[in-house]
């Protein structure tokens, strides 16, 4: 400047001094702008480079990316003009980004997309469930028919009924109030308090009264108060505040519900707020928003599950009693049920037709008369038989245990002997006299279930109870000394022995229905005359008689026979057969009892 | 609709509470002023063809100025002070509460109503005292809650000067004052 200016100086005073009688204007134009030059040349120099520092877009642009973060900080610290001036932009630009790749931005937003869409839709199938619950238990429990009574004897809505029964919460006013004047700027629902404006400025007061005596500034605002079951939240706003009145109690969720709307309501209603000065028009088209918070809850869905089964607790008892008293009636048709079923597989009983009438049981049938006696059935099974009609028609029953039972009857085989029945094939097993297994193998063909019999298994004899003492008594022998026909000390032990096995027989024999006899043959050795030899064989045998009936054998169980030397027992040699004949030796002589047939020697 | 908030600021037993019952709209009962401190009414008034309502924080009064909260003023429109004509120092008192109201609320319009107007023969407020309440940036009317005497002016007057605060009312001519 100083360098500039020094010369330039010099040089207009020189020029100026000579030039300027002559031409004077020209001169002194062109020495002004000299001047000019020389005085405000850097100046000049300077308002243009600021002038193209402003004109042109590249400097512009850098001093922007310079300020334009700071700028941005600072404006949305003052007010949300930012962004609302930057949303369209945004939007537009996110538009354009899904239009040409979607990718990006699904990619971008997954991670909150699938946890979003999840909780929707559980809160909207929630939501649904807890609408049928509700219908349903309004309308079909006990609480919905007294709620219904009520209503129609009181004569109140019954949607209003369930409310005051019912409710959780609900939202019933809401303000929208002027934070430093109080004033009312929006009330909804519309027309429920005529003195909103009064509340409101009632509440404001409240508040500034919490604040002034209770110095909250350290401990924070009045959010809420409550009187009875009423609540009133506040959610303040640095211009207004919303206000709800609640009945009951008030969801953690509600203050963020506020929150919302207060933050709403300061950035739509920016302007109106800031040059609020007691015009409420403006604040009209809140309505909408405020309306939003209005909401009611009810309890019946909680109050439901929380008792869930337990309000059917009731209902234990008289399920009992029910079923007690059901199985009382029940008894007696539940015992004829069971005695029918126990007739129905009785061989040789067909139940036909089975009723209750004029308080008796009736019953008709068919009855094999081998069958077993219904009536000790019915008493077996608990049946009073005094009520009990029944009508049984007799019939031949083919049913294997009744052929048995028939053949047995009709056959009436010795003790043992066994039938078995195999199809129509009936098969006899065991010991029986020959003259009943010849009688036997000609009746039972004849009988109704049979066509075909099989005797081979059966062999002559005794029954065995019979058949042991029967060996050992024909085993036995009674001796005598030559030519004598005294008992000396063996032969009276050995009669005595006899005597005993007889008695057994006889038991077994009575059991067996056998009639049998003791034959007492006496016997001789080859010495002598045969004439004499038989005289005295039987001498020994009326003397082996005689003992026995001594001993108590009835008379006419005894036989008394005589061989003399001839027949003789077998022996080993002369000498032992001579002895083992001057004996008494004995034959059972069997035969079923008279019921049975003819006598029948069996040995 | 347009309401507009107005602190009614008074000594005690000048007669504002009577004011208060006989010429607008409560809600509240009296006892808000021995629990919360304030109650609000709300008087509406037609100003040429504008409902002005007017949401009246009628603040208990004291003897001393500083027993009125200085957050029930603030954000006031108007400030509607009460004295009593039949006794001085209510009168004295109105610069000390105007002071302390423009403290709280700013440089609102005022109004001063000198009630009990009913009892001139125990009147202590002058001519020359009125002048004084003017020339301090008062407005003055002089109302009698019994016989309802200026009471519907003053609240008229009030809603006027809170539609155009631009105009203070201490240029208008004073609708009517006492003695």
């Amino acid at each position: 400047m100083a360098n500039d200016g020094v010369p330039g100086t010099a040089n207009a005073g020189g020029t100026g001094s000579t030039s300027s009688p002559s031409g004077s204007g020209d001169m002194s134009v062109r020495e002004l702008t000299e001047l000019r030059e020389l005085l405000f040349g850097g100046e000049r120099r300077q308002l243009e480079e600021l002038r193209r520092r402003l004109d042109t877009a590249e400097i512009s642009s850098e001093e922007l990316a310079e300020k334009l973060p700071q700028a941005i900080i600072h404006r949305a610290a003052r007010d949300r003009q930012l962004a609302i001036a930057l949303a369209p932009t945004v939007e537009s630009a996110i538009s354009e980004s899904v239009r040409r790749n979607p990718r990006e931005i699904a990619t971008a937003i997954f991670p909150v997309l699938g946890p979003s869409i999840r909780k929707a839709i559980a809160e909207t199938m929630a939501g649904l469930v807890n609408t049928i619950n509700r219908a349903i238990d309004h309308s079909l429990s006990r609480r919905g028919i007294r709620w219904r009574l009520e209503s129609w004897r009181t004569g109140v809505p019954f949607a209003q009924i369930v409310i005051r029964h019912a409710l959780v919460y609900r939202v019933e006013q809401v303000f929208l109030v002027h934070a430093e004047t109080g004033l009312l700027l929006a009330h909804v629902p519309e027309g429920t308090s005529r003195d909103a404006d009064l509340i409101s400025g009632m509440l404001t007061a409240i508040g500034d009264f919490v604040n002034d005596s209770f110095e909250p500034k350290q401990t924070g605002e009045l959010r809420a108060f409550a009187a009875g079951d009423v609540t009133v939240l506040v959610e303040p706003g640095p211009q207004a505040y919303v206000a709800a009145v609640v009945r009951g109690t008030p969801p953690e969720t509600l203050p963020l519900k506020l929150q919302t709307t207060v933050e709403t309501i300061h950035l739509q209603w920016s302007n109106p707020l800031t040059s609020f000065d007691g015009e409420c028009t403006p604040f009209a088209t809140t309505a909408p928003l405020l309306e939003e918070c209005i909401e009611t809850v009810l309890a019946t869905d909680q109050a439901a599950r929380r008792k869930g089964l337990r309000q059917f607790a009731w209902a234990i008892p008289v399920v009992l009693i029910v079923a007690a008293v059901a199985w009382w009636w029940t008894r007696g048709a539940r015992r004829w049920n069971e005695m029918l079923t126990r007739l129905e597989t009785e061989p040789g009983i067909a139940v036909i037709r089975s009723e209750r009438s004029g308080g008796k049981w009736r019953l008709t049938g068919m009855r094999d008369p081998l069958a077993t006696n219904p009536a000790a059935l019915m008493t077996a099974a608990g049946i009073d038989t005094t009520d009990v009609v029944a009508q049984w028609e007799p019939y031949v029953s083919t049913e294997p245990a009744l052929i048995l039972a028939r053949a047995r009857r009709v056959l009436a085989p010795p003790g043992g002997v066994t039938l078995t029945l195999t199809g129509d094939l009936l098969t006899a097993a065991g010991r029986a006299p020959a003259a009943w297994i010849v009688r036997a193998e000609g009746l039972a063909p004849a009988l109704a279930g049979v066509a075909s019999v099989d005797f081979s298994r059966v062999s002559p004899g005794l029954p065995a109870a019979m058949e042991t003492p029967a060996t050992e008594i024909e085993q036995a022998h009674v001796l005598f000394a030559p030519g004598a026909d005294a008992l000396d000390i063996p032969a009276l032990a050995a009669i005595t022995e006899l005597a005993t096995r007889w008695v057994r027989l006889t038991t077994a024999a009575r059991t067996n229905r056998y009639d049998v006899t003791l034959q007492i043959v006496g016997r001789a050795d080859p010495t002598g005359a045969e004439s004499d030899n038989l005289a005295l064989s039987r001498r020994r045998a009326v003397a082996v008689r005689d003992r026995l009936v001594v001993l108590g054998i009835p008379t006419r169980q005894l036989a008394v026979d005589a061989t003399g030397s001839n027949d003789p027992l077998p022996a080993e040699n002369p000498a032992e057969r001579a002895r083992l004949n001057r004996s008494a030796s004995f034959a059972v002589l069997a035969q079923p009892s008279a019921r049975a047939g003819g006598a029948e020697r069996v040995r | 609709m347009i309401q507009k908030k107005v602190c009614m600021v008074g000594v005690y037993g000048t007669g504002k509470t009577s004011l208060v019952q006989r010429y607008v709209h409560s809600l509240f009962s009296a006892k808000y002023h021995s629990t919360v401190g304030v109650k609000i009414d709300r008087k509406a008034v037609q100003v040429g063809d504008t409902p002005v309502n007017l949401l009246l924080w009628d603040v208990e009064g004291h003897t001393d100025e500083q027993d009125i909260p200085a957050s029930y003023l603030r954000g006031a429109h108007a400030v509607f002070y009460v004295a009593d004509g039949t006794r001085r120092e209510t009168f004295e008192q109105l610069f000390d509460l105007r002071e302390h109201a423009r403290a709280a609320a700013g440089d609102v319009p005022a109004i001063v109503a000198l009630n009990k107007s009913d009892l001139k023969e125990k009147w202590l407020v002058s001519s020359a005292d009125t002048s004084k309440l003017i020339s301090g940036g008062f407005h003055v009317l002089t109302t009698s809650a019994k016989s309802g005497e200026g009471v519907e002016d003053a609240f008229r007057l009030l809603a006027i000067a809170t539609l155009s605060p631009s105009v203070s009312p201490t240029t208008q001519p004073p609708v009517r004052h006492g003695n």
